[in-house]
C-alpha cells in the first residue's frame, strides 16, 4: 500500500507543546461557538465569569451506570443542569421488529438487569394480552412470586446504594449479602442469575424444582430482620438523614405531569400502582397495601422502598400459601412452546415445537391489532406497545421504560441545589441505564 | 382470570363525550382485547388532546411513540401513538393514533399539556425524524449528536456499512489508493438533521486533518 500524501513529511515538523496547547484551546472555543447547549462541551472549562462547567459521569461511581450530567456550577451551587443519555443504546426496539415473539424474551432481561424477571414477565404478559390468552394459575402464581422476589432485590440494592453514596457503606454490604438469597432462588429456578430469560409467551420455561418452597420459606425467615437493621443503621445516621431530608422534592402535580411512576410517584403522594389499578396475573387475589408518602423528597423515596419491600414479602407469603398445582404452560400449543420432555418423547409436541420456532410460522397475532400493556416493575410502570401485522415478528415493539420518564425531571430537581445533593437525588431515583437507553 | 387489557379499559368511551365538531375528527374506533383505539388525522390531534386533558380529565400521558407504515396500504406513512390515562374514581385508558404524512413529517407538540411529552416526543424525533413543532428540546436523544439517520424507520438498512457510507473511503484502484466518493444515505426521509448541508458538514469533519 502506498502511503497517502497526507502522512508524508509529517514527522519533520514536530509542533511544540505551546502550539499544541493553543490549538487545543482554539478547538474548545470553536466547539463551543457552534452550540448553545452545555451538553456539547465535553471538557471541564472555566467560562471566565466564575462559572464552571462540570461533567458528572458517564463514568462516575455515583451514577451507577453510564449516565452523563453536565452541571454549570457557581461555587458549589448548580445553576444549570443538563443530562445526556444514550450511552447504552442497543436498539432493542429495532431488534423487536426483527426477532420472533419468543426470541425477544431474551432481549427483555437486558433492559433492567437488576430485576430481569420483571421485564420478562411484563413482556410475556403484553404478548399474551395481544393474543388474548391466559396462563395457567400455577404459572401466574410463580410469576408473581418471582416478580416480587426480584422487586425486593431491586429495592434493597437501591437502598444499599443510596446508603453507600451518602457514606453508609455497611448498609450496601448488608443489602448485598441478603440480596444473594434472592439470586440463589433465581439461579435454582432458571439457571442464570442476571439474564434470566425465564418466561415464555404462554408460560415459563419449566416448573420450579422440588426444593423451591424450602428456598423461599428460608428467605422469608432470613430476610425480614434486614429491614429493621437497615432502618436502625440509616435512621440513626444523622449525616444520612440530613442529606436526604427535603432534597429533590417532587410534588404530586409534577409527578402527574411528568409521567412519573413507581416508588418515586408514590413517595410524592401520587397513588398509582398497576398491580392494584389494573390487576394482571391475579394480583387482585392477594391482600396487599400500596404504601404512599407525602413529602416527595429523597428521604420519603427511601421510606417508600422499605415499605414496599414489606408489602412484597406479604404477597410472597400469600402466594406461597396458595400456590396451586398443575401445568405451567398454556395448553394451546399453537402459541406456547410445549415442555422439553414432551418435545423429545412425543411426535405431536415435536411438530408443535418446530412450527413455533420456524421463521414464518410461530405466533401470529391478528393483523393490524395493537396493544399497550403495562406491568409494575420495581422502577415504575413498564409498558409494552406492540403493533402486529399478522406475521411472527412484531411490526412495532415499543418499550415504555419507567426510568426514562422518571429521569426527565432530574435536571430540574438539581438546579439551584448543591452539587453534593445531586448525588443524593440521583441515588434515590435509581435510574437503570440499560432500560433508560434500551 | 380477566386479562390486563380488559381490566384497563372499563367502559367509559372517551369519544362519546366529545362535542360534535371534535367527534367528526375521529376517523374510526377500534376495540382489541378491551382496549380502545381512536384514529384521527394530524392537525386535529391537538384539539382532541386538549379536550381529553382539560375537559375529560386525562391527566396522565403515559407514552408517545410512532409507527412507520412504509409501503403498506395505510392513509399515511406515519402513525403517532398517544397513550392517555385518567386516574381517580373513573379510571380509564385509551390510545389516540394520529396519521402523519410522509411529505411533511411535522406536527404540533403537546409538551405544554403534559411535561412527559417532552422526552417522549424527543425520542420519537430521534428514532423517526418526525419534528414536533414547539418542543423546546429536540436534540438527538439516544443516538450521537452527529448521527445522520433515523434508525427506527423501516427503510433503515439492517446490513452493510450503513451510516459509515457517509464517510469517504480509500479503495485500491489499479496500483493506487484513491478516495471514493461517498454515497448518499439511502433513507427516504430527508428532513431534520439529515439535510444535504448537514451531511456535507459531517463528511468534511470526518476527513483527516491535512
Amino acid at each position: 500500500m502506498t502511503p497517502s500524501p497526507a502522512s508524508e513529511g509529517r514527522d519533520t515538523q514536530v509542533p511544540s507543546a505551546k502550539t499544541l496547547k493553543k490549538e487545543l484551546e482554539k478547538g474548545w472555543r470553536d466547539h463551543r461557538a457552534g452550540t448553545t447547549s452545555p451538553a456539547a462541551m465535553n471538557l471541564v472549562d472555566e467560562t471566565g465569569d466564575g462559572r464552571l462547567v462540570m461533567n458528572f459521569g458517564p463514568q462516575h461511581p455515583a451514577t451507577h451506570g453510564t449516565l452523563r450530567s453536565i452541571f454549570t456550577l457557581e461555587g458549589e451551587t448548580i445553576s444549570e443542569a443538563d443530562v445526556e443519555i444514550g450511552f447504552l443504546h442497543t436498539g432493542f426496539e429495532k431488534l423487536g421488529e426483527n426477532m420472533t415473539y419468543q426470541q425477544w424474551v431474551t432481549v427483555s432481561d437486558r433492559m433492567n438487569y437488576l430485576s430481569a424477571i420483571n421485564n420478562n414477565v411484563g413482556y410475556s404478559v403484553a404478548v399474551e394480552d395481544l393474543l388474548g390468552i391466559d396462563v395457567p394459575p400455577r404459572c401466574a402464581s410463580l410469576r408473581v412470586i418471582m416478580s416480587e422476589l426480584s422487586r425486593i432485590a431491586d429495592h434493597i440494592l437501591c437502598v444499599g446504594l443510596q446508603g453507600m453514596d451518602l457514606g453508609a457503606f455497611s448498609v450496601m454490604l448488608w443489602a448485598f449479602e441478603k440480596r444473594e438469597l434472592v439470586y440463589d432462588i433465581i439461579e435454582a429456578v432458571c439457571g442464570a442469575r442476571l439474564t434470566t430469560s425465564w418466561t415464555r409467551v404462554g408460560g415459563i420455561i419449566r416448573d420450579v424444582p422440588e426444593f423451591f418452597p424450602d428456598l423461599v420459606y428460608s428467605f422469608l425467615d432470613e430476610f425480614p430482620p434486614l429491614v429493621e437493621e437497615i432502618h436502625m443503621m440509616l435512621l440513626n445516621n444523622k449525616i444520612f438523614v440530613d442529606r436526604v431530608k427535603e432534597i429533590g422534592v417532587v410534588t404530586e402535580e409534577q409527578a402527574l405531569s411528568w409521567g412519573i411512576t413507581g416508588p418515586i410517584a408514590r413517595a410524592s403522594g401520587l397513588d398509582i400502582d398497576v398491580r392494584r389499578d389494573s390487576p394482571y396475573l391475579g394480583y387482585d387475589q392477594y391482600d396487599f397495601k400500596v404504601p404512599v408518602q407525602s413529602e416527595g423528597d429523597s428521604f420519603s423515596r427511601y421510606m417508600q422502598r422499605m415499605e414496599e419491600i414489606e408489602q412484597s414479602l406479604e404477597i410472597i407469603r400469600q402466594a406461597m400459601a396458595t400456590l396451586p398445582g398443575g401445568p405451567v404452560v398454556h395448553d394451546d400449543f399453537k402459541t406456547s412452546l410445549p415442555a422439553k420432555d414432551a418435545v423429545h418423547n412425543d411426535m405431536e409436541s415435536l411438530i408443535h415445537h418446530f412450527k413455533l420456532v420456524m421463521l414464518g410460522h410461530g405466533i401470529q397475532p391478528k393483523p393490524g391489532s395493537s396493544i399497550y400493556s403495562a406491568t409494575e416493575a420495581p422502577c415504575g410502570e413498564l409498558g409494552y406497545f406492540i403493533h402486529s401485522d399478522g406475521s411472527d415478528t412484531a411490526y412495532r415493539l415499543r418499550v415504555r421504560p419507567p426510568s426514562l420518564y422518571n429521569y426527565a425531571i432530574f435536571p430540574r430537581l438539581v438546579e439551584g441545589g448543591m452539587l453534593s445533593d445531586a448525588v443524593a437525588v440521583l441515588s434515590s431515583f435509581h435510574v437503570i441505564a440499560g432500560e433508560l437507553d434500551r | 382470570m380477566e386479562s390486563t387489557a380488559a381490566n384497563m379499559a372499563k367502559k367509559y368511551p372517551p369519544h362519546a363525550a366529545l362535542p360534535t365538531p371534535l367527534q367528526k375528527m375521529i376517523l374510526d374506533t377500534l376495540e382489541h382485547q378491551g382496549q380502545t383505539q381512536l384514529r384521527c388525522m394530524v392537525p386535529d390531534h391537538r384539539a382532541l388532546l386538549e379536550n381529553f386533558k382539560n375537559e375529560q380529565g386525562y391527566q396522565f400521558l403515559v407514552d408517545v411513540t410512532a409507527i412507520d407504515h412504509l409501503g403498506t396500504d395505510t392513509p399515511e406513512r406515519f402513525e403517532i401513538v398517544y397513550v392517555l390515562r385518567r386516574l381517580g374514581d373513573q379510571p380509564h385508558q385509551f390510545r389516540l393514533h394520529a396519521w402523519l404524512s410522509e411529505n411533511e413529517p411535522s406536527l404540533e407538540s403537546v409538551y405544554d399539556l403534559w411535561d412527559s411529552a417532552r422526552w417522549g416526543e424527543r425520542e420519537t424525533h430521534d428514532m423517526f425524524g418526525i419534528v414536533f413543532e414547539g418542543n423546546p428540546d429536540l436534540r438527538r436523544f439516544l443516538m450521537p449528536e452527529d448521527y445522520p439517520a433515523f434508525p427506527l424507520l423501516k427503510d433503515y438498512p439492517l446490513t452493510g456499512k450503513q451510516e459509515r457510507r457517509q464517510f469517504p473511503r480509500v479503495v485500491p484502484r489499479g496500483d493506487q489508493m484513491v478516495e471514493e466518493e461517498p454515497t448518499d444515505y439511502p433513507t427516504s426521509i430527508g428532513r431534520g438533521m439529515h439535510t444535504p448541508e448537514y451531511n456535507e458538514e459531517v463528511r468534511r469533519d470526518s476527513k483527516p486533518r491535512q
